[in-house]
């Protein structure tokens, strides 16, 4: 096996070790979107789900930084993944450049961004679409067939992931826990904020801080960054770990 | 257009109207009973302590079903606020509904049949519940589920606005981007990234709650003409302090008022 081999093979195995282990879905999508961008020819990967009202969120991204999960917010109002959403089917814009007109802010924020290509592919669960894996390019051009693949496959394991294979017979229970991770979220870039502050770090650093204290204490990622924010676990506390841990 | 897109273009123009969040929140109870048929609505918060209370109803029924919540410690609406999750009581009277005895002799003396209650969360907090009271037992249609759903999110709203009119006094003038058309569902990007993280940052410099961090980055927002987003931008890449005051300071000890 080739070492690429290796690494598309663990990336999966990780995804199927948290299904079976039952560990924190923000925290295991984070970990998918970091393969994505290491293993497809792309600069960066960000997750979007969208909340009952099927408005798209951030559940996951990449990058950690406030301005690259801002680009990926922006595209609940305009952009390829909106539309792919909605489509329900895979959106390839090959060069950003040619479509200012059709996603004015998008578009040029991307740009400036250093981003000139899109690739969006939905999260599908049977007839529904959850949300969808937004793959980002630094150059133009399509994204290679074999990377759109897998970019595919990662993003089915990752709606399988979500909805943690309950009975998705019972649309509520489903709906619940879709909105559960996504108030997750919101809980942990609260304590990134928090973390930030206190450490006077950067929003990646201040993640990155809040994972390393997780892992290292078998907590998960939700469970913590609501004990940072509640005041329960001092930020002094997490960011001393770090640091003596050397993850800044 | 279908019937739930319906009920929630309806429950969103209710919101638009005269007065402040109190307001607000009654318009909205009044058309959660017209648009989702049942017989009362009420928004209640639990926000501990002297923040515990009704917000807003439709009308008299409503209000002794949450007074009866808060007189017996118990009820449908308490446990969606502590669990964050959508509670259904479908019928009072039912000899296996052992949930909330007390409540639920009383609330049937009054004439309930079936409650839902659908907690409210500002970001990531349950703060209260929109409660949904019939005299008639039996479950919500699919529709109006839904749509008292919908109707939950919405009354974060005014209970933000509630919080910020503590803030800044009883007179201060009522945010102009509240209540105009369409603004409600956005309310000036609260629901942004770059707020979550400004509010992380304000409840770590000042020590307080995330309300109240909220709160205080909305004030600014209003007193200098700027979105919520904005001023949470400014935060984020440190230049804007917000001081106890509420006011805003740049990291080199200018103040902005």
């Amino acid at each position: 096996m080739s070492e690429r081999e290796h690494e598309i093979t663990r990336a999966f195995v990780r995804i199927a070790s948290s299904l079976a282990t039952g560990a924190d879905v923000v925290d295991m999508l984070s970990g998918l979107t970091t393969d994505c961008a290491r293993l497809l020819d792309i600069e960066s990967a960000g997750l979007l789900l969208a909340d009952r009202r099927g408005v798209l969120h951030v559940l996951a991204a990449s990058s950690e930084s406030t301005r690259d999960v801002e680009l990926y917010q922006l595209q609940d109002e305009q952009g390829p993944c909106v539309d792919c959403f909605r489509g329900g089917s895979p959106v390839s814009v090959p060069d950003l450049r040619e479509e200012k007109d059709r996603w004015p802010l998008f578009v040029t924020k991307s740009l400036s961004a250093g981003i000139a290509s899109v690739h969006a592919v939905p999260l599908r669960l049977r007839e529904s679409v959850l949300g969808t894996l937004g793959l980002f390019g630094a150059r133009p051009g399509v994204l290679n067939a074999d990377d759109a693949s897998l970019g595919q496959a990662l993003a089915d394991v990752a709606s399988v992931a979500l909805v943690q294979d309950k009975a998705v017979a019972d649309q509520a229970a489903v709906t619940e826990q879709l909105q559960g991770a996504l108030r997750s979220r919101v809980v942990i870039e609260q304590a990134k904020g928090v973390l930030a502050q206190v450490g006077d770090l950067e929003m990646d650093q201040a993640f990155n801080a809040l994972r390393r204290y997780a892992r290292d204490l078998n907590l998960r990622l939700s469970d913590v960054a609501r004990s940072v924010v509640d005041r329960s676990l001092p930020a002094q506390v997490v960011l001393d770990h770090a640091r003596a841990r050397g993850s800044r | 257009m279908d019937a739930l897109t319906a009920v929630r273009d309806g429950l969103t123009a209710a919101m638009v109207g005269d007065g402040g969040p109190q307001e607000a929140a009654d318009r909205l109870c009044a058309a959660c009973v017209e648009l989702l048929l049942v017989d009362g609505a009420a928004i209640s918060l639990a926000l501990g302590g002297a923040g515990n209370g009704t917000f807003g109803s439709s009308g008299d029924l409503s209000r002794r079903v949450e007074e009866l919540q808060f007189t017996y410690g118990e009820g449908p609406c308490l446990d969606a606020v502590r669990t964050g999750a959508p509670v259904h009581a479908p019928d009072l009277t039912e000899a296996s509904e052992v949930r909330w005895p007390a409540f639920s002799r009383a609330a049937g003396d009054a004439g309930v049949g079936a409650i839902f209650a659908l907690p409210v969360a500002i970001a990531a907090r349950w703060v209260g519940a929109l409660d949904l009271v019939r005299e008639e037992r039996g479950p919500l249609t699919a529709v109006s589920w839904k749509g008292g759903l919908f109707a939950a999110e919405l009354a974060a709203h005014p209970v933000l606005e509630l919080l910020q009119a503590d803030e800044l006094g009883d007179d201060a003038p009522a945010d102009p981007a509240a209540g105009a058309d369409g603004h409600w569902p956005r309310l000036a990007g609260l629901g942004r990234v770059e707020v979550y993280q400004a509010t992380g940052m304000v409840m770590a410099a000042l020590d307080i709650s995330e309300e109240a961090a909220l709160v205080r980055l909305r004030a600014h927002a209003f007193a200098h003409g700027m979105t919520a987003s904005e001023v949470a931008w400014e935060i984020v890449e440190r230049r804007l302090r917000l001081d106890a005051d509420g006011d805003g300071r740049a990291p080199d000890g200018r103040t902005s008022r």
